[in-house]
C-alpha cells in the first residue's frame, strides 16, 4: 500500500515517496523518509516488507559509503544501481532474501540525471520515470501522458503533483503526506510542491 | 594451496555480504568478548527453518498450531514535554482462557530503559533482558550509557536475524539519553520506528482513539500520567484480551520511575460518572 | 648476522628491512627494461624482451604486455611466471568489479588490489614475495589517463613517466632531460620511447623480437588498448629509423 515515483528532468531526477508506515489497519507512523542518500548524489528510495527495506537499504547505503572512502572516488548512480541490484540477486538465491522494492536517482557529472527501477526480484531497469506498489496503477497513466522528456523543475513538479492529487482522489489508503526529494548537480535535497 | 594461505588473512574486498567488511569473522577469535557477543538458537534441521517453524508456530492465534503463544494486550507509551508515560494492562490470554491477570507487561532493562510487552509474553521477556545484558556490555566497554537509538536497534537487528522464524513481539523502547526522552517501536518482523505516541496489542485501536483525542506535548505531568492511565482503561473495556491492571510507568531524566499498579474494576468505578463509560 | 634475518620475508632485520623484499626489486632491476610515458592524447608502453631466439614462435604470446582489462595494459618486469599470476588475479578482479558494479573498475582501486596481494605476502609466513614490477596504463573516467608503478612490497605511485627493470635509473634520467612541463604528443612519445629503448640496449637498430609496444588511447568509441603485433612493431621501428634491416645474428643465444 506504499507510494513510490521517480521521475529524471532535464537535469535532475525526482523521488516521491509516501510517509505512512501502517500495519493492520492502523497507521503508526506519518512522518516516516522511506530513503537514504547513498551518496552525494545518489539516493535510494524504497518500499515493501517491514524490516527488510531498512535493512536491505541501510547495508546497501553503508557499503556504498565504505566504497567512497576506500577509493577517493564516490560510486557513479549506475555503478550504486547494478551494485544494489548484484546484492539483491544474491540474496534472493540464499535462505533469506529480501523482499524490496527500490528507485535509484542520481545524478553524474559527465553523464546527467539517472533513475533506475529495481524490483524485488531483482530486476533492475534504466527509466525516464517509474512507480512501485499499487499507486503504479494510477501514476503509470499519469505520467505517460504528461512526462516529456528535459522536462523543468516546475513541470516535472505539476506532473508529481497531478500524480498525488489522483492518489487522494482515487486510492483507497489515505496518503497525507509525500516527501519528494531533487537529485542534482548540487546533491540531494527535499523540496515543497 | 598458496591461495587459500594468502586468503585466510584476506579479505574479499569486492563482496561484503552479510557483515560489513570491517567486522570480519577472523578479526576478534582471540577475543574473550567474542563470546559474549553472539547469541544464538539451534535451528531445526530442515532446508528451511524459517518456513517449518512458521508452520508450526501460532502467531495470530488464527489457527491450532503446535506452538501456541500467549497473546492478547494493551499497552501504550507517548513522549510529551516532560518525559515518556508508558502504561500497559497485565492481562494474559490463551485463546479464550485468561491466563493470567498480573502479567508485568513492562519490562525493566535497565535503570533507563524500559521495554513494553505485546505479542509472545516469552519472547519479549527474553529478547528484552538479552539487551540489557547488552546494553551493560556497552557500558563496559565504552564507559557511557547506551543511547535509546542503539538500543533499540540492538533489539531490533536481533529480531530481524530470526524474521519469519515464529518469534512475536511488538515493544516500545523508551529511555532518556543525551538527546533527551526518547521512544522506539520494535517488532519481530525487524520494524523500527522513531516516535511521539505508540500504541501496541489487539486493545491498540481503543487505546488510539482515547489518547490522540487527548494528547497534547505541552501536557503536565499529572495529566500525562491520567491520560496513559484513562487509555488502557477504555481500551481493557472494549477488548475482550486486555484486562487486569493499568500499570504505569514514568520516564524522568534520571531515569525510569514506577507509579501506580492500579485495579481495572476500581478505575471502572471511579470512571463510572463519565457518560461515556456508563451509557453503554 | 644478516643471513638471520634473510631467510624469512616477515622479519625485519634489526636495522628495520625486510631482505627478501630488497632482494626480490634488486631482481627486477636486471629484468627487462619497461618504460611508460603519458602523452596528451594517451598512454605509451614499451618494454625489452630478453628471451630471444630463431627458434621461438613470435606471434603466440606476449611476454611483457598484458591485457589486464578493457582500460588497462600492463608492462612487467621480473619473474614471469610470478607475473602470469599476478595478471590473473588482475582480470579476475577487474572482471569481478564488472560482475558487481556493471562498470569497469578505475585505474586505482585495480592498482591497489594487486598491492594488497603483494603485501599479503611480504608479512604472512612462509611465503616468498611476488618478484615482480608492474607498469600499469590505465584509464578511468574519473582522473583520465593514468600511469601507475608498483613493486614487490606492494607500493605504488602515479607517475608522468616511468622505467622499471635493467638500467632504469639511466633511462629515468633520460625521461627526466626529454618530458616536457607542457607534456608530450603521443608521436612525441612514442618517438622518446623508442629512443630510449636502443640507448638502453647499446645498439642503433632494433626488431619486434626484442620489443614490445602498446598504447592505450581514445578512440572513437571510448578507449582503444591496443598490444601492437611484430609486423605493427617493425612498421613502427621503420618510421622511427631504427628498424633493423635483417635479422642480426647476435639474436642467437
Amino acid at each position: 500500500m506504499e507510494c513510490l515515483l521517480g521521475l529524471v528532468g532535464k537535469d535532475f531526477a525526482i523521488t516521491v515517496t509516501d510517509t505512512s508506515v501502517i500495519r493492520s489497519i492502523t497507521v503508526l507512523k506519518h512522518n516516516e523518509n522511506k530513503s537514504r542518500e547513498l551518496n552525494p548524489h545518489t539516493l535510494l528510495a524504497f518500499c515493501g516488507e517491514p524490516g527488510d527495506t531498512i535493512n536491505f537499504a541501510e547495508f546497501i547505503q553503508k557499503n556504498i559509503k565504505l566504497y567512497g572512502i576506500r577509493n577517493n572516488v564516490e560510486l557513479s548512480p549506475h555503478a550504486a544501481a547494478n551494485f544494489t541490484r548484484r546484492e539483491l540477486a544474491q540474496a534472493l538465491r540464499s535462505r533469506s532474501s529480501y523482499q524490496t522494492n527500490m528507485l535509484v536517482a542520481g545524478y553524474d557529472a559527465q553523464k546527467g540525471p539517472s533513475l533506475f527501477w529495481i524490483d524485488y526480484l531483482a530486476a533492475l531497469v534504466e527509466v525516464p520515470f517509474a512507480a512501485h506498489g499499487y499507486c503504479a496503477y494510477y501514476c503509470l497513466s499519469i505520467m505517460d501522458r504528461y512526462y516529456r522528456k528535459d522536462m523543468d523543475l516546475e513541470e516535472a513538479k505539476d506532473v508529481i503533483r497531478k500524480c498525488i492529487d489522483e492518489l487522494q482522489h482515487r486510492f483507497i489508503i489515505n496518503l497525507p503526506r509525500f516527501v519528494i526529494q531533487v537529485v542534482d548537480k548540487d546533491g540531494i535535497r527535499e523540496i515543497q510542491l | 594451496m598458496l591461495s587459500d594461505i594468502v586468503a585466510q588473512y584476506t579479505q574479499d574486498s569486492t563482496s561484503y555480504h552479510g557483515d560489513l567488511a570491517f567486522s570480519s569473522s577472523n578479526a576478534w577469535q582471540g577475543d574473550v568478548a567474542k563470546q559474549f557477543g553472539q547469541l544464538s538458537f539451534d535451528l531445526p534441521n530442515t532446508g528451511n527453518p524459517a518456513e517449518f517453524l512458521h508452520q508450526y508456530t501460532d502467531v495470530k492465534s488464527d489457527h491450532d498450531a503446535l506452538i501456541k503463544l500467549a497473546h492478547g494486550t494493551t499497552t501504550l507509551a507517548f513522549k510529551y514535554a516532560d518525559g515518556v508515560v508508558i502504561a500497559t494492562d497485565s492481562r494474559a490470554t490463551q485463546g479464550s482462557v485468561i491466563a493470567s491477570q498480573s502479567v508485568k507487561k513492562i519490562i525493566e532493562i535497565n535503570p533507563y530503559l524500559l521495554g513494553t510487552m505485546a505479542g509472545g509474553a516469552a519472547d519479549c521477556a527474553f529478547w528484552e533482558r538479552e539487551l540489557g545484558r547488552r546494553c551493560r556490555l556497552y557500558e563496559l566497554r565504552n564507559k557511557e550509557r547506551i543511547s535509546v537509538a542503539a538500543a533499540s536497534k540492538l533489539l531490533g537487528n536481533m529480531v530481524y536475524s530470526y524474521k519469519g522464524m515464529g518469534l512475536s513481539m511488538g515493544t516500545m523502547v523508551s529511555g532518556w539519553d543525551k538527546t533527551g526522552p526518547n521512544l522506539y517501536y520494535v517488532d519481530n518482523d525487524g520494524t523500527r520506528l522513531k516516535g511521539n505516541l505508540f500504541s501496541v496489542g489487539s486493545g491498540s485501536p481503543f487505546a488510539y482513539g482515547v489518547l490522540d483525542r487527548g494528547y497534547d506535548h505541552e501536557l503536565q505531568k499529572e495529566d500525562a500520567l491520567e491520560l496513559g492511565k484513562r487509555s488502557i482503561y477504555h481500551a481493557t473495556h472494549r477488548d475482550a484480551f486486555s484486562g487486569g491492571y493499568v500499570r504505569l510507568f514514568h520516564m524522568n531524566e534520571d531515569g525510569w520511575e514506577f507509579i501506580s499498579l492500579t485495579d481495572m474494576d476500581d478505575l471502572h468505578w471511579k470512571y463510572t460518572g463519565d457518560a461515556a463509560v456508563t451509557a453503554s | 648476522m644478516s643471513r638471520r634475518y634473510d631467510s624469512r620475508t616477515t622479519i625485519f632485520s634489526p636495522e628495520g628491512r625486510l631482505y627478501q623484499v630488497e632482494y626480490a626489486m634488486e631482481a627486477i632491476s636486471h629484468a627487462g627494461t619497461v618504460i611508460g610515458i603519458q602523452s596528451n592524447e594517451g598512454i605509451v608502453l614499451a618494454a625489452e624482451r630478453k628471451v630471444t631466439s630463431k627458434l621461438l614462435e613470435q606471434d603466440s604470446s606476449t611476454e611483457k604486455l598484458y591485457t589486464i582489462h578493457n582500460n588497462m595494459v600492463a608492462g612487467v618486469a621480473g619473474i614471469t611466471s610470478d607475473a602470469n599470476y599476478l595478471v590473473e588475479y588482475a582480470r579476475t578482479q577487474a572482471q569481478q568489479y564488472y560482475f558487481s558494479y556493471g562498470e569497469e573498475i578505475p585505474a586505482e582501486p585495480m592498482v591497489q588490489r594487486l598491492c594488497d596481494l603483494k603485501q599479503s605476502y611480504t608479512q604472512y609466513g612462509g611465503l616468498r614475495p611476488f618478484g615482480v614490477s608492474f607498469l600499469y596504463a590505465g584509464y578511468d573516467e574519473h582522473h583520465g589517463f593514468q600511469l601507475y608503478h608498483s613493486d614487490p612490497s606492494g607500493n605504488y605511485a602515479g607517475w608522468k613517466a616511468n622505467c622499471i627493470g635493467a638500467n632504469h635509473s639511466k633511462a629515468q634520467s633520460i625521461l627526466k632531460q626529454e618530458y616536457k612541463e607542457e607534456g608530450l604528443s603521443l608521436h612525441e612519445a612514442t618517438a622518446l620511447v623508442v629512443k630510449i629503448m636502443t640507448k638502453l640496449m647499446d645498439t642503433a637498430t632494433l626488431t619486434s623480437d626484442k620489443l614490445e609496444f602498446a598504447t592505450l588511447t581514445r578512440g572513437g568509441e571510448g578507449i582503444v588498448h591496443h598490444i601492437y603485433t611484430p609486423e605493427e612493431i617493425n612498421q613502427l621501428l621503420k618510421e622511427q629509423g631504427v628498424l633493423a634491416e635483417t635479422d642480426p645474428d647476435q639474436m642467437e643465444d
